[in-house]
């Protein structure tokens, strides 16, 4: 099948730091695919670049065949790439509710069903009318999540989603996260939690000093050398 | 809303129609200024209130509006209603000019930028002589129409708070309000906020623009220094954070209350009366950065349509 995402040794410098060098990535639809690496590999400033947010320096990028790397964020949500961040980053002073109306396109109605829809999926439908700002962490974590999901995009970007998040919602994340890649959905996630990582992804890439460093099934990625040498040093 | 609410509303309107029938000049000349601060501090409130883009320069557009309506009266002949509608759309072109390139900078640097565009615009209205008079200033024919000034300048009042009413309670304004939130995230999230900026300051420069034609017409007489006073600027920023950003009333309530205080004591104590606004701005900005209807807004948890 020919992939959903490509990325072409992308490149891309902040001063003399190459946060980003040469990385090369290919991506099939339908699958969940994990990014990781120790801090400092380039693995947000990745998502970055292949979300709009950074413009690569060099390389390219294509989703679903077009050429995106030169597009603004706007522009590549509405081909279908949406993500959420790293650090939370609802709208604090407008309400669940709103954060959610916000993104879509769509009429007004359907769009309000929509979201009532997917706040009652994570359980927040009673909080709807509440300010973002004033809901707990995983509460902003879980309005961040479904907020991606208004428009129904054929790709997520995930950076973190574990992060801060208790055992119990993190399952119903997850379990979530599974759902999409059965509707055909394709998920990157970049994640620390190496669990999660090992639990959900299909093919992991690594990074280390914004360079691929290795990509396979979570289980050889486990056990690879140069992986484990990256992690933990020699 | 509270019942009472449309029903004040529209006692208050009835009785500002009616206001002229038995006001002295002087009583029409005031109020005709509170209705031009409420349109100015109401259309301020419309870019930097909702989408945290801090003009600190808008009064440009008030003095582009003045500059544009006089001559299309002296110059091209116009009657002044139009004159005025013609400053408000130059005002706009004004807006989309400036704010195509302006509006892609971030936080104190477009506010800066709003300020040198303001003192640009002066220095060209004293600059070029032969079209605006220079620092000579412009005279306008003599006219006594402060009675349908009255009306005009409250029409544009009311009109740039129906306008805000309605931005506010639609997913155009919830959109704006992301860019004062988060725009990293707005854009992230297919909000093309470049394009939905420049909405907003078209929107906030049409209002000033106007109301600039209209007061030219009242004084008869514009120059440079009189239509693009930085204070200005300065005035309509704490009568909007006074009242409450981001909100329908906060502007006119922070628009009235302080232009009742100048009019209360200016007359008195010229001094005094700096001094005393300088400490109302310190005080704002200290204790209640959110204002009056922020406040309640918070402790009473009320919607921001109020």
């Amino acid at each position: 099948m020919s992939p959903i995402l490509e990325v072409r040794g992308v490149i891309k410098r902040f001063g003399g730091v190459a946060a980003v060098n040469g990385v090369s990535l290919a991506l099939e639809p339908g699958r969940i695919y994990g990014l990781i690496g120790p801090n400092g590999s380039g693995k947000t400033t990745l998502f970055n670049c292949i979300t709009g947010v950074d413009q690569a320096d060099e390389g390219e990028i294509l989703f679903k065949g077009r050429r995106i790397e030169r597009l603004k964020p706007h522009q590549i949500f509405h081909l279908g790439m949406g993500r959420t961040f790293q650090v939370i980053r609802v709208f604090p002073e407008l309400t669940a509710l709103e954060n959610l109306l916000v993104v879509t396109t769509s009429g007004y109605s359907e769009a309000r069903r929509r979201a009532q829809e997917l706040l009652a999926l994570v359980k927040l439908e009673r909080l709807a009318e509440e300010f973002a700002g004033n809901l707990s962490y995983g509460q902003q974590k879980l309005v961040e999540f479904i907020r991606v999901l208004m428009t129904d995009p054929e790709m997520i970007l995930l950076d973190e989603p574990a992060a801060g998040v208790n055992r119990t919602l993190l399952n119903e994340l997850l379990d979530a996260v599974r759902r999409l890649r059965d509707q055909g959905k394709t998920v990157l996630l970049v994640e620390h939690d190496m669990k999660v990582v090992m639990g959900l992804c299909e093919t992991v890439f690594v990074l280390d000093h914004g360079e691929n460093l290795a990509q396979g099934a979570p289980g050889v990625i486990q056990a690879d050398e140069r992986v484990i040498e990256a992690y933990f040093g020699r | 809303m509270k019942r009472w609410f449309p029903v004040a509303l529209g006692l208050a309107a009835v009785g500002l129609a009616l206001y002229p029938v038995q006001a002295t000049g002087y009583g029409i000349r005031v109020m005709l200024q509170l209705f031009m601060w409420i349109a100015l501090a109401q259309s301020w409130n419309l870019i930097s209130g909702l989408t945290g883009y801090v003009s600190f320069g808008h009064v440009a557009f008030f003095g582009m509006g003045s500059y544009a309506s006089s001559l299309l009266i002296v110059k091209a002949g116009w009657p002044w209603p139009v004159a005025c509608l013609g400053g408000g759309a130059m005002a706009a072109v004004l807006a989309l000019v400036i704010g195509w390139p302006c509006l892609r900078l971030k936080g104190p640097y477009f506010a800066i930028a709003m300020l040198g565009l303001n003192e640009v615009l002066r220095v060209i209205a004293s600059y070029y002589e032969g079209l605006t008079g220079g620092g000579n200033g412009l005279s306008l024919p003599t006219l006594d129409a402060s009675v349908q000034i009255y009306y005009a300048m409250g029409l544009v009042a009311a009109a740039v708070t129906v306008v805000t009413y309605f931005i506010l309670t639609s997913r155009f304004g919830l959109r704006l309000m992301t860019i004062r939130e988060d725009e990293v995230a707005a854009e992230a999230m297919g909000i093309d906020t470049l394009r939905y900026k420049l909405y907003a300051f078209l929107l906030s420069a049409a209002g000033p623009g106007i109301v600039g034609g209209l007061s030219a017409r009242d004084q008869g007489y514009i120059e440079p220094i009189s239509v693009f006073p930085l204070v200005m600027t300065i005035t309509m920023i704490v009568m909007v954070l006074f009242g409450g950003k981001g909100t329908i009333w906060g502007p006119v309530l922070g628009a009235t209350l302080l232009f009742a205080f100048q009019e209360a004591v200016w007359a008195r104590f010229i001094y005094l009366h700096q001094l005393l606004f300088g400490a109302i701005i310190v005080a704002v900005v200290l204790l209640m950065p959110r204002g009056i209807l922020g406040v309640l807004q918070q402790k009473y948890n009320l919607p921001r349509t109020i």
